[in-house]
């Protein structure tokens, strides 16, 4: 009786583990861009962003930041202060995203020279962050649930098994068309994307040039955003990264906003 | 002069010897300086401003107290350099509550650009509305504690000593309209009421309850201070043959003021809405009627407004409404007094070029300012603008300045 028991869960597993990959390889597109979507980054970050601005003719401009981040229950709070340039010292930017696919996230502007508190639109997602090649949305992590994916074909890219993966907006005046991603398998690492404006003509790519374990997390430490059109791009470099240190509720606040660093 | 002089020189020898001991110990030091050239477009093209500016911030932080000091210079060509702490203030930080003791600029409210709740700081309206906002409020010593729950705010300010709004000299393009420009003879000032004491009794204190969530933000705020402007209290000598005023004396007093207010902001699919509004207890109003010239009325002063993208364009828009209620018809100001702003804004080559247009629209008057703006960064930090102040109409708190268009440039370089 004991050995019958043990044969049928050796089968089981044996059959589990054989149905597994299979599954896998016909995962379609949403259930990729879902894993990617949900791909572990610890529960709160910490981290110095640094942006490098190169315009076509190789000249640089650098924007620095320090940001934080935090996931809760049904939300992710993140907020940002700007290092340098100097005239933009002391400015915080704070972010509210929901996990509800069609909930606005809710965004605050600190202004110095103001001394004020400013709630502001997340509808301005479409705007470029401080003058970069990176939107305020490209910054964000958008629900998979505002695209429709399909799943093009699968390869390899710089030496990464790849899925790629055409998204396009369910909303009709997006500012992306559509995009393409390079998926790593099991590492759900987003590799590659390629952004294509209004008029479906291919605008942007985004690299992913290193990632590192942190943690037993996978974070992407330096990624760059090259406008093709304007051939102009934005390095992007995550440095001194801390991952649950257990940053408190109150950060995420006004308090703090003004309080600065 | 002399003393200007010493006053400066204490400064910048203390400035240097922080400078020298700043960089060991994790003093910081921020500022700009500015070069600011205006033009008036009529008559002569006369230089309205040629102003060269240097503000510095020096701040310093340990883990739970910190310091900010924020010396100022103004110069002109033909003026004596203007020289003063702009703010200059400690901080206390405790787990759930913040205290600030010093000079320091305090500003509440949802507003742009107009004052209704944000009434604890007074202004300096040397120059009318065209400085920029942070030179525009002026420092109060002050001490300010807030307390925190969550993401709710208790605010307590006391101020000991008042400070009035700084108005221009009567020499000055910027010298407002008369109150008292009917009055049939030259009226004579009496300034010997104007100040008010700086004792205990005449303290003034704010009081605010603040919110932030996902849904709303809001504010609620009380005071009792004294009216940041004069009242004109008139004295009149009467021939007593022909009737007529042989003297006209104009006495200005401060008077106490309380006043209860809030503002809101909330987002409403792609809009920001906008509101504040407060309730003003016992505001003096010029009125002819009266023997002193002067009746005291409850006032009211709100705004709604909105801020939205439109085509990748930042644009706001806000209603201001100021009402006197209980309105007598001798009143020297109207019941109503409604204004309108409006700005658009949007920039280029990924934000080294800023265009921006805002203004001020006075609907009793027909009334306007205009002022539109180009910023270039020629480097990061360094950025060179662009500007025109242009005011339309013959009367009201922007037509009386219609003689005024200017243009000008400034160029600022922040480190």
């Amino acid at each position: 009786m004991k050995l019958t028991k043990l044969i049928s869960k050796v089968l089981i597993l044996i059959l589990i583990f054989s149905v597994l990959p299979f599954a896998q390889e016909n995962m379609t597109g949403l259930e990729i861009m879902q894993k990617v979507y949900n791909r572990p980054t610890g529960e709160d970050q910490t981290a110095k962003l640094t942006m490098t601005l190169i315009d076509s003719k190789g000249n640089k401009r650098v924007r620095e930041i320090k940001q934080f981040s935090r996931d809760f229950e049904d939300m992710e709070k993140k907020i940002m202060f700007f290092i340098s340039p100097a005239d933009v010292r002391n400015t915080a930017f704070m972010n509210w995203s929901y996990d509800e696919a069609d909930k606005d996230d809710d965004q605050w502007i600190y202004l110095p020279a103001l001394s004020k508190v400013k709630r502001i639109s997340s509808d301005s997602k479409s705007d470029y962050f401080m003058g970069s090649d990176f939107t305020y949305d490209d910054l964000g992590e958008r629900h998979p649930k505002e695209d429709t994916h399909e799943l093009l074909r699968e390869e390899t890219y710089q030496g990464e098994d790849c899925y790629v993966v055409e998204s396009i907006p369910k909303q009709e005046d997006y500012m992306y068309s559509r995009t393409i991603t390079w998926v790593v398998k099991d590492k759900w690492i987003a590799l590659k994307k390629k952004f294509f404006d209004e008029d479906g003509e291919h605008l942007k790519n985004l690299t992913v040039e290193e990632y590192q374990n942190i943690k037993d997390y996978r974070i992407i430490t330096n990624s760059i955003m090259h406008n093709v059109q304007k051939d102009h791009k934005t390095d992007m470099t995550l440095e001194n990264v801390e991952l649950d240190t257990g940053i408190p509720e109150r950060k995420f606040t006004e308090r703090m906003m003004k309080r600065g660093l | 002069m002399f003393k200007l002089t010493k006053k400066l020189s204490v400064t910048i020898f203390t400035v240097i010897l922080l400078f020298s001991i700043g960089n060991a110990q994790g003093t910081s030091f921020h500022g700009y300086t500015r070069s600011y050239v205006g033009m008036l477009t009529s008559g002569d093209n006369d230089f309205s401003i040629v102003q060269n500016t240097f503000d510095l911030d020096i701040e310093h932080s340990r883990k739970n107290v910190s310091f900010l000091v924020n010396p100022y210079i103004y110069q002109y060509p033909e003026k004596d350099l203007d020289f003063n702490l702009r703010e200059a203030y400690m901080d206390i930080y405790f787990k759930a509550m913040d205290i600030r003791i010093g000079k320091q600029q305090i500003i509440w409210g949802s507003a742009d650009g107009v004052f209704i709740t944000d009434v604890v700081s007074p202004k300096n309206l040397e120059e009318f509305l065209l400085r920029d906002f942070e030179e525009i409020r002026v420092g109060i010593t002050s001490l300010k504690a807030d307390y925190y729950f969550g993401n709710k705010t208790l605010e307590f300010v006391w101020a000991p000593i008042f400070n009035p709004t700084k108005m221009p000299d009567k020499s000055s393009i910027w010298f407002p309209e008369r109150n008292l420009s009917n009055a049939p003879i030259e009226p004579t000032i009496d300034n010997s009421q104007r100040k008010v004491e700086n004792n205990l009794e005449n303290s003034e204190v704010f009081a605010k309850f603040s919110s932030m969530g996902s849904l709303i933000d809001y504010e609620l705020m009380a005071g009792y201070m004294w009216d940041d402007e004069p009242t004109m209290h008139i004295q009149k000598t009467i021939d007593r043959e022909t009737q007529k005023p042989t003297s006209i004396t104009a006495i200005p007093q401060h008077h106490r003021l309380s006043l209860a207010g809030g503002s809101f902001s909330t987002t409403l699919g792609p809009f920001v809405l906008r509101g504040e509004g407060a309730y003003y207890d016992g505001k003096y109003f010029q009125d002819s009627n009266q023997p002193e010239g002067v009746v005291e009325k409850n006032y009211l002063h709100y705004l709604v407004g909105t801020d939205f993208t439109l085509f990748d364009v930042n644009l706001s828009t806000q209603f201001i409404q100021e009402t006197i209620l209980d309105y007598d018809d001798s009143i020297r100001d109207e019941q109503y007094k409604n204004t309108m702003t409006f700005l658009a804004k949007d920039d280029f080559l990924r934000q080294k070029l800023t265009v921006e247009f805002f203004s001020y629209v006075g609907l009793n008057n027909s009334d306007a300012l205009l002022r539109p703006k180009v910023y270039y960064d020629l480097q990061d930090s360094f950025e060179l603008l662009f500007g025109a102040n242009l005011f339309l109409g013959e009367k009201g708190r922007f037509g009386q300045y219609n003689e005024n268009d200017m243009l000008y440039t400034k160029i600022t370089y922040t480190f």
